[in-house]
């Protein structure tokens, strides 16, 4: 099934667009209104956006911390937040000098870079009824940085911005009803020119899911796109009304290519999230035909939010394997520029950056039969499982994931792409459910599983090393458990690991040795960077434990999961001795 | 007319008054049956499977629920307000009915891996 296509402007017609103001919107560097250097161009100090830079490589080109000295690596301070309610899952930004990061609850806290000294803080204020009633939540996964302000989004559907001097909200602006919806924002905005982009939590919530652009002066929403039925083309792909209650979401940050002005944003799962109709999906079941633009990857226009193109990754996804994990990396290759990006399900889609066409796909997690295959020339689907109601046993990869929502990491000096893979199965029994809508949606899964090992072998997770567009792997190294925290590359040849046991482990990004290791006390489940302030180089890490899919870990692998403690977390930052 | 329509206001409120107490005491009298275990099953696998595994009956993000020794009201206000950081609270979105077919349902589940 053919599902990439080019879209034109006219086809966008159910992008809202605001207000017109896309004209007036300032280029020049000097306005202040475009985004720093170090967001473009990985070679500076800092780590201003999620994903290190829009080419979403977590890397650092800082070589003072190097495969041959990283064994003097030492604590250099650490940051307790408090009240980190499953764990510490945020990547931090640092900009001239500061740590920006966010805790549970939609913290912001601003710290000195080199010392941890506190800056300022800033608690919101809260809905804590809805909170309370929430699933996907209180974590905050990360802050964009952009015009003097830190934006955040919060987990009742505000995105606010704060000074980045004094942590004084700018404004604060409400984009999801969430005391409707229930969901709101967890995932990182990412700052574009004059333009603050979020994407909503969505998925087997059913809701719309939109993504929007706001003016990062004003705050004001200039559009939104609905990754469900985001134009009328897209709406014919949802049977009956299923498009108005479909999921979807982009419930973590993209990336950005300037040449397109594209933002590339990942979308989450079409609700229900199991489908009874089994292998009738094209025509009945709770949402027939293909869900576009669910488990996608998007390009929208920075400016407009209008649809420039996309690639449905799985039509009509059954399982949860959505595209709304997974990092967009960037690269130039033979004179293409393409863009690689994981989806859940445990492949790897290399897209042509110009149109969303596929380049390449390749398998990273081993245990998959949710398909048979994906093939490469045109990322179609080969053999699908669809789930008829009733009981299926050994479904790989379980709702885990082949992958999960942390990020890779590209090296560019060693041209090689590092990603975890997860290796586990489940058992599920399908059953017909009805969505819950009033008075505040909930959520609609569709069946009842248990996690399981996979046929003849154990649990585990896998860290390679691997070319990015052919998945040729250099190296493997394998864990009993897989890590679920981001990775970092570093231009002195290491590639940092926070394991789920709460190791914080240095690879060499050659050959996989492990070179250096650290116990932080608990588990891993967030990000880690890399900047230098007064002249030294520093890694930082976060935290803690108590993710959905970490939960999973205390029934899956006992010890020490089941005794982890799920309300803790800190920023550990080292540098060398 | 006024003194009419100040009745049939009195009428009203009387009779939306008899009635909650009537669905209250229903609701705290009534024996679970199997039809509230089935209704419980649909609610269960939309929103509680995802944490209470194979349906309750293991342990998997959220505890095993299958022979349970926590009395009936425990439970009911367990689902109603959650508990911080590891379940939502429920009691704004399922009614008194929705909430006690879901502990007929966990209350019929055989305790035993599946």
């Amino acid at each position: 099934m053919t599902t990439k296509r080019t879209v034109s402007y006219l086809a966008g017609l159910a992008t809202v667009l605001l207000v017109a103001g896309a004209c007036s919107m300032s280029t020049s560097e000097t306005a202040g209104g475009t985004a720093r250097a170090s967001m473009s161009d990985p070679s500076g100090n800092d780590w201003t956006t999620y994903h290190g830079t829009y080419r979403s490589w977590h890397y650092s080109p800082l070589t003072e911390i190097n495969a041959d000295n990283v064994k003097r690596l030492r604590v250099a301070w650490v940051h307790h937040p408090g009240r980190s309610t499953r764990g510490l899952q945020s990547m931090p930004l640092v900009a001239d000098g500061v740590l920006y990061y966010t805790g549970s609850y939609s913290r912001v806290w601003a710290l000195d870079a080199a010392t941890g000294k506190p800056l300022w803080s800033y608690f919101p204020k809260l809905n804590d009824d809805l909170v309370a009633a929430q699933t996907h939540s209180p974590y905050t996964r990360g802050i964009a940085l952009g015009q003097g302000k830190v934006f955040v989004g919060t987990v009742d559907g505000r995105l606010i911005a704060l000074d980045m001097k004094t942590g004084q909200p700018a404004w604060d602006t409400k984009l999801v009803n969430s005391e409707k919806l229930t969901v709101g924002f967890t995932g990182a905005p990412l700052f574009v020119k004059d333009k603050v982009i979020i994407g909503s939590q969505g998925g087997e919530w059913p809701g719309r899911g939109p993504i929007f652009g706001v003016d990062a002066a004003s705050g004001r929403k200039v559009w939104e796109f609905f990754t469900v039925a985001g134009t009328e083309e897209s709406k014919k792909t949802w049977g009956g009304e299923s498009w108005k209650t479909g999921g979807g979401g982009g419930w973590m940050a993209g990336g950005y290519d300037p040449e397109t002005n594209a933002v590339w944003w990942g979308t989450g799962n079409p609700a229900p999230l199991y489908d009874w109709a089994g292998f009738d999906w094209k025509t009945s079941g709770p949402r027939p035909g293909d869900n576009l633009f669910t488990t996608s990857v998007v390009a929208l226009d920075a400016d407009t939010g209008r649809l420039k193109f996309y690639h449905q990754e799985l039509p009509h996804d059954a399982w949860d394997f959505d595209s709304s994990v997974g990092e967009f990396v960037m690269l130039d290759r033979d004179g293409k520029k393409l863009v690689v990006h994981p989806n859940k399900g445990g492949h790897v889609f290399v897209y042509d950056r110009k149109d969303a066409s596929v380049v390449n796909v390749w398998q990273l997690a081993k245990n998959i039969n949710f398909v048979k295959g994906v093939d490469p020339k045109t990322g179609a689907l080969i053999g699908r499982r669809d789930l008829p109601l009733g009981k299926h046993t050994n479904l790989c990869p379980a709702i885990a994931g082949g992958m999960s929502w942390n990020s890779g990491a590209y090296s560019p000096k060693t041209g090689l792409y590092y990603k975890i893979g997860q290796e586990w199965c489940m058992d599920l029994e399908v059953i017909k459910t009805t969505p819950v809508l009033e008075p505040q949606a909930q959520l609609d899964i569709g069946a009842n599983f248990t996690l399981r090992n996979p046929e003849g072998a154990k649990a585990h997770g896998h860290l390679s090393g691997r070319d990015p567009v052919t998945g040729t792997k250099k190296w493997e190294v394998t864990f009993p458990e897989p890590p679920l925290a981001s990775l970092l590359a570093t231009g002195g040849n290491l590639v940092f690991v926070p394991d789920p046991r709460g190791m914080l482990r240095a690879y060499n990004a050659e050959t996989g040795q492990e070179l250096w290791s650290h116990n932080n006390g608990i588990g891993h489940n967030g990000g880690i960077i890399s900047y230098s302030a007064k002249g030294k180089q520093y890694i930082a890490v976060a935290t803690g434990w108590g993710s959905l899919v970490g939960d999973e870990f205390g029934a899956l692998f006992g010890e020490p999961f089941k005794s982890m403690p799920k309300d803790s977390g800190a920023i550990v930052v080292f540098t060398l001795e | 007319m006024r003194h009419i329509l100040a009745v049939a206001i009195a009428v009203t409120l009387m009779a939306t008054i008899v009635s909650a107490q009537e669905r209250s005491q229903t609701q705290s009298t009534a024996v679970p049956g199997p039809d509230d275990a089935l209704n419980g099953e649909k609610i269960f696998g939309s929103s509680c499977g995802f944490c209470h595994q194979g349906g309750g009956r293991v342990a998997g993000r959220g505890p095993k629920l299958a022979g349970t020794d926590r009395p009936d009201e425990y439970l009911l206000n367990r689902i109603r307000v959650g508990k911080e950081g590891a379940m939502p609270a429920y009691g704004r979105a399922f009614s008194e009915t929705q909430l006690r077919a879901l502990v007929a349902y966990i209350r019929s589940l055989k305790d035993g891996n599946q």
